[in-house]
């Protein structure tokens, strides 16, 4: 087999760009616009909306959670068979809710299986995604990932579109068609051999080395901070603004404004990470610690203008740092563990996610207004760009001179010729 | 008659109209200690030869005497409308007792004509009161009730203070007979006059249809706001035809109702022929009123062709990205001896991956020691 020194950066990575936009679409744009479907479920199952709104809680909680399982079957078997899987099993799930007669049908289907298929899916194809890129792998990932806000918009009235003509079942059949797209874009994602995957071993090997990886811990922490504090805004914006005395439809506009300016902000942010010499990280700790003061600002600004600038600094600065968070990854670990270390940031990071939300919620109940929410949510990002500062290599100013062969040569002697002669390819 | 109705609860409505030159006062005694300054002679007697009737006082005691047990109900209406005159020359023309004002003026367009919704749920007693401020001589209009097109003879008083000129309407509501519309004329012209619409509640039923699919079970909801219905029937329109809904048929429609103001239509084991609109009739004292809910039945049938349909375009995708990848594998197949020339041969055989080698690679694989 042959091995490569070298990702393609382009060519049939394009591809790959192609399916993971349409996989982060499919899978988070799903579950964002999710909640057009619960009002016809408590009136049909005549549940509280709290009950059913864990649907989608499980959802994502397994899909975060079983995130290392993806990984492992992945540097098994490729990326390929195993985002197929899970697109048929994300598709099932869905297909077996619509015949559901109670509540703890849809937990068991949407919830458990769509959320193991969707753990399937999503974290491969992004380190597949990282494998086929290098010079342009940040922009490669902003570009990726604005598919979860285009399709928000999308998805959202197609559904209300298809819960007025087929009712609540026949919608959710044809969801899971729609999931089913899920299997093609897998098929797209050409498997790719680099140079480091035999040195790399095998799964239980890479998960061992990366847990005893000391700059990967920290990003991992790091990341875990960021995602803390991260989706607090999203969750709550609307409310502080109606405590302020906003009409719902204006707050409501203004989170549509934030998520278009979130879109901008990837794909610049994804742009100026392989424009910018040095490691991506400084980029990704710029972003955060940006994200963490404007978020500090938000119970300052009472004007209507100053609250509209920093909701849109908010949504331009919080999507820059995603692509970029991403792209540090495959720096530390190098592309070989990719797989492994996305998995387990990802489970990581989940914790992080699903106790920001109910967090900045009881502060808000115990202090009476957002003030504090928004203090602490900037006090974790500012915390995890903080941790940042620790990775290695932070402050180099020039270009980064170690290449391939350092991996390599830690490994088996055999295969050090091999990145020379890649190298003498230039 | 109006023994019979003691019990009733007494309404009151409302109506100011102000427009042109009115009528004049009435005669009666038991009117004047009612009413303020009266109109001068001569208009009076103008007033007898228009035989305006009035309610004498002792009927109206004995009206209130009858109905006092029930509750009473005020609406007022105003309406005011600025009376203009228009020179040649296009300006307005204010008269100010008897003086002409030339003033640049907005014409005030009087809110006419003027109506008021007026909801009546059990049987009361209603009085509507129209106010009319005319800008000229109050005596000379001609004050008049109708009920829809009929003209009403009595039960109602005209009396004028200052310069507004007052008319009152009484009726016993009982039954369905007496709801419509009530219009009070002041003059000829058709547009001074108010009307008052008496109306049994609405009841709200869904404006959008329901979709559910054979076999299923649905409930229907018909729902008042603020009223309780004496009672409530279903029927099921075809067209225009509508049939009553029969209880206990096999267990297939159930009606019932968690609360007074709401009715609820169960139907089971649905099949196609089950589609349609149902009409929900809310029965009061007063009258009836309706609601509609329209289902749609469908066949499992429906979505799941699109859902096949669309299945069958995934296959389809999958085999053609497949099949590329292997058309380009086969292209690629020669190169595949000998690990020493692999790099070389890859880097010249894959143009289907584009593989770009020029310029500076910035991003390295970076193994910051383990």
């Amino acid at each position: 087999m042959a091995y490569r020194a070298e990702p393609p950066d382009g060519g049939w990575g394009w591809m790959v760009v192609l399916s993971a936009f349409f996989q982060s679409a499919l899978v988070f744009g799903v579950l964002r616009s999710f909640g057009v479907f619960f009002v016809e479920f408590v009136a049909a199952f005549e549940e509280p909306a709290a009950r059913v709104s864990w649907i989608a809680s499980i959802g994502i909680a397994v899909q975060q959670f079983g995130s290392p399982v993806g990984s492992v079957l992945s540097t098994k078997f490729g990326p390929r068979p195993v985002v197929m899987t899970g697109g048929i099993l994300a598709a099932l799930g869905m297909l077996l809710a619509s015949f559901a007669t109670s509540l703890t049908h849809l937990y068991l289907s949407i919830g458990l299986l769509s959320g193991s298929g969707w753990a399937l899916t999503f974290t491969p194809t992004l380190a597949c995604l990282s494998r086929y890129f290098s010079r342009r792998r940040s922009l490669a990932t902003g570009l990726a990932l604005t598919g979860v806000g285009l399709s928000s918009f999308a998805f959202a009235p197609l559904f209300q579109w298809l819960l007025n003509h087929y009712a609540w079942r026949g919608a959710l059949l044809l969801v899971s068609a729609l999931s089913l797209h899920l299997v093609a874009c897998g098929a797209l994602l050409r498997p790719l051999s680099l140079a480091e995957d035999p040195v790399v071993g095998g799964p239980g090997a890479q998960i061992t080395s990366l847990l005893c990886h000391g700059p990967f811990l920290r990003y991992t922490i790091a990341i875990t901070l960021i995602n803390t504090g991260y989706f607090i805004p999203y969750v709550h914006l609307v409310a502080h603004l109606r405590d302020l005395g906003w009409d719902p439809l204006p707050a409501a506009f203004l989170l549509s404004v934030a998520a278009i300016s979130d879109l901008v902000g990837r794909v610049a942010s994804g742009w100026l990470g392989d424009a910018v010499p040095g490691p991506v990280a400084r980029l990704l700790m710029l972003w955060t610690t940006l994200t963490g003061v404007i978020l500090a600002l938000y119970p300052v600004a009472e004007v209507p203008t100053g609250l509209v600038a920093l909701t849109v600094a908010y949504g331009f600065t919080s999507g820059a740092l995603t692509p970029v968070a991403f792209s540090v990854l495959p720096e530390l670990v190098g592309t070989g563990k990719i797989y492994c270390g996305l998995g387990l940031v990802q489970m990581v990071e989940s914790i992080g996610g699903l106790l920001g939300a109910p967090l900045s919620g009881y502060l808000r109940d115990v202090t009476g207004n957002y003030t504090a929410s928004f203090v602490v949510a900037g006090a974790f990002l500012l915390a995890g760009s903080g941790v940042l500062i620790t990775l290695p290599h932070f402050f180099c100013f020039s270009a980064p001179t170690s290449k391939p062969q350092d991996l390599v040569t830690e490994a088996l002697d055999t295969k050090v010729p091999l990145p020379e002669e890649g190298l003498g390819e230039d | 008659m109006m023994t019979e109705y003691s019990n009733l609860s007494l309404e009151s409505h409302n109506l100011s109209v102000t427009a042109a030159p009115i009528t004049s006062l009435p005669v009666e005694e038991e009117m004047m200690t009612k009413a303020a300054p009266i109109t001068s002679l001569p208009v009076q007697e103008e007033m007898k030869t228009k035989a305006v009737p009035i309610i004498s006082l002792p009927v109206q005691e004995e009206m209130t005497t009858k109905y006092s047990n029930l509750t009473l109900e005020s609406h007022s209406i105003s309406m005011t409308a600025m009376p203009m005159k228009e020179n040649n020359k296009g300006n307005q023309i204010c008269v100010d007792r008897g003086i002409m004002l030339q003033r640049n003026v907005t014409l005030e367009r009087p809110n006419m004509p003027a109506e008021k919704n007026i909801t009546l749920e059990r049987p009361s007693n209603v009085e509507l009161t129209c106010q009319f401020t005319p800008s000229g001589n109050l005596n000379a209009v001609n004050v008049t009730w109708k009920k829809g097109d009929k003209l009403l003879e009595d039960n109602y008083l005209v009396n004028a203070t200052g310069s507004i000129l007052y008319t009152q309407y009484r009726v016993a509501v009982i039954n369905s007979k007496q709801m419509g519309s009530y219009s009070c004329f002041f003059g000829e012209k058709k547009q001074q006059r108010g009307t008052f619409n008496l109306k049994v509640p609405e009841i709200n039923g869904k404006n959008k249809p329901l979709i559910t699919y054979v076999g299923d079970t649905v409930v229907l909801i018909c729902k008042c706001q603020d009223c309780l219905p004496l009672n409530w029937t279903w029927y099921s329109g075809n067209g225009s035809v509508q049939v009553p809904i029969g209880v206990p048929v096999n267990d297939k429609y159930v009606i019932s109702g968690k609360h007074a103001n709401e009715t609820r239509l169960k139907i089971t084991q649905l099949s196609e022929d089950d589609q349609g609109t149902y009409w929900c009739h809310a029965i009061f004292e007063l009258g009836e009123s309706e609601g509609h809910v329209e289902l749609v039945v469908l066949s499992y049938l429906v979505p799941l062709k699109a859902f096949c349909a669309i299945a069958a375009e995934v296959v389809l995708l999958v085999a053609i990205i497949l099949l590329f990848e292997m058309y380009t594998q086969k292209k690629k197949k020669p190169s595949d001896d000998g690990k020493e020339i692999e790099q070389g041969e890859q880097l010249k055989l894959d143009d289907s991956n584009g593989i770009e080698n020029s310029g500076p690679r910035h991003r390295k694989n970076e193994s910051v020691g383990q």
